[in-house]
């Protein structure tokens, strides 16, 4: 176990000690849990009804872990987007991860690589809140380890049994739901609160246009041409630092 | 490439951005270009993925109210809620309600 071979976390705290942080990560994690399961369970719906593998579409959970990817994965695997299309529109969508990584590289610093393994695996929205808030509550960095840990543990095993149970119960839903507006619906949920600013209204209305304007390009490359049209206009017009306020 | 592929593509290259700045970032820091793509990453691809899947709705369908009405519903209860969840909450049943009226 990664545990036994991380030198902040070897053999540091008595075992009913380690115990009750890892209990404590899981328990921080709980308000995240009521949220993200019936994400889960939207995206295993997604998988069943899509023109994909059932089975491949849950694998994105253990593999990708990341629930906005996943949609974005299975949707346009659906669509039958190209698989170029498919990678680089998930990946644009996760490249936050790599803010979050830098986030918690200062608390990670030092541990084996094994643990920096394991943890980057389950890094993501909700285990890096409740991580940096274990991570500044916790007296010894031994302790935000273990609450990483135990809250990273209690995602991981919620997200793929909804992913699982969504998966298994979509296959037997009848058509006349039009379950194939679930994740349109989803994703225009999890877009409106993100237009507070004129940039993200700007870059997400020429991102639309442009998706319905390349329509009828080959493989759905207008997908990918939409996004980076979209970040073209995002980059072009977001203030500059002397324009933010301070 | 089949569907298994690409999952296995995508969860690669999200894992190699989970770790990337463990190793990374201690030295050099993030590039500020990468910084400022994240920002608008996902409200960019989200719209285009909602506006395909709207899209695809439109053309395999010969009802457009039902969609389009649901959408429309979908964003005021998003807005007026202030919840995401409102989306499906309110969309769907009204997807139900307008295909049942007005049968393509």
């Amino acid at each position: 176990m990664t545990l036994a071979t991380t030198p902040a976390i070897a053999l540091e705290a008595p075992p009913d000690a380690r115990r009750a942080h890892l209990m404590a990560g899981a328990r921080a994690m709980a308000p995240w849990l009521l949220g993200v399961a019936p994400f889960g369970l939207v995206i295993g719906i997604s998988a069943a009804q899509a023109d994909i593998p059932t089975f491949a579409g849950w694998l994105t959970g253990p593999l990708v872990f990341a629930g906005s990817a996943q949609v974005a994965t299975i949707q346009l695997l659906d669509d039958g987007a190209s698989p170029l299309v498919v990678i680089a529109a998930a990946l644009a969508i996760n490249l936050r991860l790599v803010l979050y990584s830098a986030t918690m590289a200062p608390h990670w610093h030092g541990t084996s690589r094994r643990w920096q393994a394991l943890a980057g695996y389950l890094l993501v929205d909700p285990t890096l809140a409740v991580g940096v808030d274990g991570y500044e509550r916790a007296q010894h960095p031994t302790h935000g380890h273990l609450r990483y840990l135990g809250a990273g543990v209690a995602l991981w095993v919620t997200w793929l049994g909804a992913i699982a149970v969504g998966a298994t119960a979509g296959a037997s839903l009848p058509s006349g739901l039009h379950l194939e507006m679930v994740i349109p619906l989803f994703l225009i949920g999890e877009l409106v609160p993100r237009l507070g600013d004129r940039t993200a209204r700007r870059a997400a209305l020429a991102a639309a246009v442009l998706a319905i304007a390349t329509q009828g390009v080959p493989l759905h490359l207008g997908a990918l041409l939409a996004i980076l049209g979209g970040l073209a206009v995002a980059l072009a017009t977001e203030p500059r630092a002397q324009e933010v306020p301070a | 490439m089949t569907p298994w592929l690409v999952v296995l593509a995508v969860g690669a290259g999200s894992y190699l951005f989970r770790i990337s700045m463990l190793v990374v970032a201690a030295r050099r820091g993030v590039p500020l270009l990468a910084e400022r793509i994240a920002r608008h990453a996902v409200p960019v691809s989200f719209a285009v993925i909602a506006t395909g899947g709207l899209a695809d709705q439109l053309t395999a369908s010969t009802d457009a109210v039902a969609p389009i009405g649901a959408a429309a519903f979908a964003v005021v209860a998003v807005r007026r809620t202030g919840s995401p969840h409102a989306a499906l909450v309110v969309g769907m049943p009204a997807l139900w309600l307008l295909s049942a009226v007005a049968p393509g």
